[in-house]
């Protein structure tokens, strides 16, 4: 099995890196009742790694994930996205954002809704590779549904559309908040497949928030463990499995060992809080 | 020949179907409708200064068509100027307050206060101040129809779905790019049930204002008064009747419209 060439993170030349998070603090409430939700949190994403975020619910992976998109301000500590701050960053569409619902606008048709992106903040669109957007629905399965409305999709093809309006105009970094969540076992597991096809040849920086161990590996370059109370990085584990990756990955043998590995540092991260 | 009883059979049994919903639809109302007319015939011949016959109300609007028209218009203008100002500013006002929270803190105890006073105590002081022409009826109806507007627009702009408005800040929308694609249109549903709200009250509005302020142009409400106190029973429930039509069809074309505005917001409307 090949080892990850890029296992060490600070060898990285500046030029490589996507997005760069440091030492960032968030808290919560009035003066009293304050609580640190993140506690000096530094991660970094490279040009084009995926990479998941895992933890116990309220440990912060929503609330890293707001700060990282620019919807929520930390309190102290920096995100920058290609060396740019967030807000710089936005102004130039450079962040995509796939929420945990499709939120689709239900007045507007799929291909429409697909391209708001492009037409909304329009002096951002010039000196980037925008995507058709007929062509991107297409190659996410959605080229017979381009004319129907969200209601008249399934759950998962609206997420999936979904996926294809963060996709669209060509985006450095796109932000995903369990974007399969609602979506039953069967369903969601077609859907990861398919955003691992199109990501695999589509290759952006993934900051991708789930629950689901599996999932987790199967799409990641590296899975980020974090702890509850405060928020905080307990471990980074690189998925050293080679790519592209396909189903017949599940069995294979080191994507057993990684799910050990990962659920033991989940369990450590639970047993620790319980303390 | 087996192809063809196959075709009749299908097409009897589509026809029947519709029949059947046809009658599904209209049948129970219409009994009721003749039920009230009888009870409304059987009290109405026996006293007869309760009420009109309903055949004395017909031959009403027989004699004297044209005087119900053009009472009616007068009514009609009323409601569709007052009305229509009403819910242009009520809609006008929703949206300044949704974008300026200064607006709301300013505007919003002036509102309740106002909001809480009767009109129909209102509308004699704006006769006082605007004499007997059609604007203090104008202003009466406006009045009505602007709170239910005001309430529900203000309610659907800050009904946004969070998740696509988050989409839209991360794309660094501007404001008005919020508005026209967001907020605006994800608002229409609240609109439509402030305008379900505000029709029948602006025909009540048109009529109070009538009451207090009779005029030279008259309309259905005036009609009302002044029949009634001569106890001309037919003229003042045909006026009535009138006066029902019109909240009728405001509220049909209310219906249709909201139709073509809101199809997105019904399922069966959409057609899966
Ligand atoms: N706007 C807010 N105001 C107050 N507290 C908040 C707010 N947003 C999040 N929190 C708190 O911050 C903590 C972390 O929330 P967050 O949503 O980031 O967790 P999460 O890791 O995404 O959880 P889950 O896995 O359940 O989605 C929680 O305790 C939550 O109650
Ligand atoms: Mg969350």
């Amino acid at each position: 099995m090949s080892v990850s060439s890029f296992a060490h993170a600070n060898a990285v030349h500046p030029d490589d890196v996507g997005v760069q998070v440091s030492n960032v603090v968030k808290s919560f409430g009035a003066d009293d009742t304050r609580t640190t939700v993140l506690n000096g949190v530094s991660l970094s994403i490279k040009k084009g790694e995926f990479v998941s975020l895992i933890g116990p619910s309220g440990c912060g992976k929503s609330t890293l994930l707001k700060v990282v998109a620019g919807l929520s301000e930390a309190d102290s500590g920096s995100v920058t996205i290609k060396g740019k701050s967030v807000r710089e960053a936005s102004r130039h569409k450079a962040i995509g954002l796939v929420p945990q619902s499709p939120a689709l606008l239900p007045w507007r048709t799929i291909l429409e809704n697909v391209s708001l992106p492009i037409k909304i903040n329009p002096s951002a669109n010039a000196g980037r590779a925008l995507r058709d957007p007929r062509e991107i629905l297409e190659s996410f399965g959605l080229g017979h549904a381009i004319n129907k409305y969200p209601a008249q999709l399934s759950g998962g093809m609206q997420q999936r559309a979904a996926i294809a309006r963060a996709f669209v105009f060509d985006p450095e970094i796109l932000l995903m908040d369990e974007p399969f969540s609602a979506l039953d076992e069967m369903n969601r597991d077609q859907q990861r497949m398919g955003l691992l096809d199109f990501w695999q040849s589509n290759r952006k920086s993934v900051l991708f928030v789930t629950h689901s161990v599996p999932e987790a590996i199967m799409l990641s370059d590296r899975i980020v463990v974090m702890a509850a109370h405060p928020g905080r990085i307990a471990e980074v584990i690189d998925v050293d499995l080679p790519r592209p990756r396909s189903e017949a990955m599940y069995a294979s043998d080191g994507f057993r060992d990684l799910e050990t590995r990962v659920r033991a540092s989940l369990r450590q991260v639970m047993e620790a809080a319980r303390v | 020949m087996s192809d063809l009883s196959l075709t009749t059979k299908k097409s009897k049994k589509r026809s029947s179907i519709t029949l059947g919903q046809i009658l599904w639809n209209w049948g129970p109302p219409a009994v009721t409708f003749i039920i009230v007319a009888v009870l409304w015939q059987l009290v109405a011949i026996n006293n007869p200064y309760v009420l009109p016959t309903l055949d004395a109300i017909g031959n009403s609007f027989a004699s004297d068509p044209k005087m119900y028209w053009s009472n009616m218009l007068v009514t009609a203008q009323e409601i569709a100027i007052g009305a229509g100002a009403g819910i242009f500013f009520g809609f006008l006002l929703a949206v300044a307050m949704a974008e300026l929270p200064i607006v709301e803190k300013a505007v919003m105890p002036l509102i309740v206060v106002v909001m809480v006073t009767p009109v129909v105590a209102i509308a004699p002081a704006l006769v006082v101040a605007f004499g007997f022409g059609m604007l203090p009826k104008y202003i009466v109806t406006a009045l009505v129809v602007f709170f239910p507007m005001l309430v529900n627009s203000l309610a659907g702009l800050r009904d946004v779905d969070q998740k696509a408005l988050d989409v839209f800040k991360t794309l660094h929308a501007s404001r008005w790019e919020i508005f026209r694609d967001l907020r605006l249109p994800g608002c229409m549903p609240f609109v439509f049930a402030g305008l379900r709200i505000a029709m029948p009250l602006a025909v009540v509005g048109a009529a109070v204002a009538e009451f207090v302020a009779a005029g030279q142009q008259a309309g259905l409400g005036s009609l009302v008064t002044i029949a009634a106190a001569q106890a001309n029973l037919p003229v003042t429930w045909a006026s009535i009747a009138l006066l029902c039509l019109l909240g009728v069809i405001l509220v049909s074309v209310l219906a249709v419209l909201r139709k073509r505005v809101l199809w997105w917001s019904d399922e069966d409307l959409i057609g899966r």
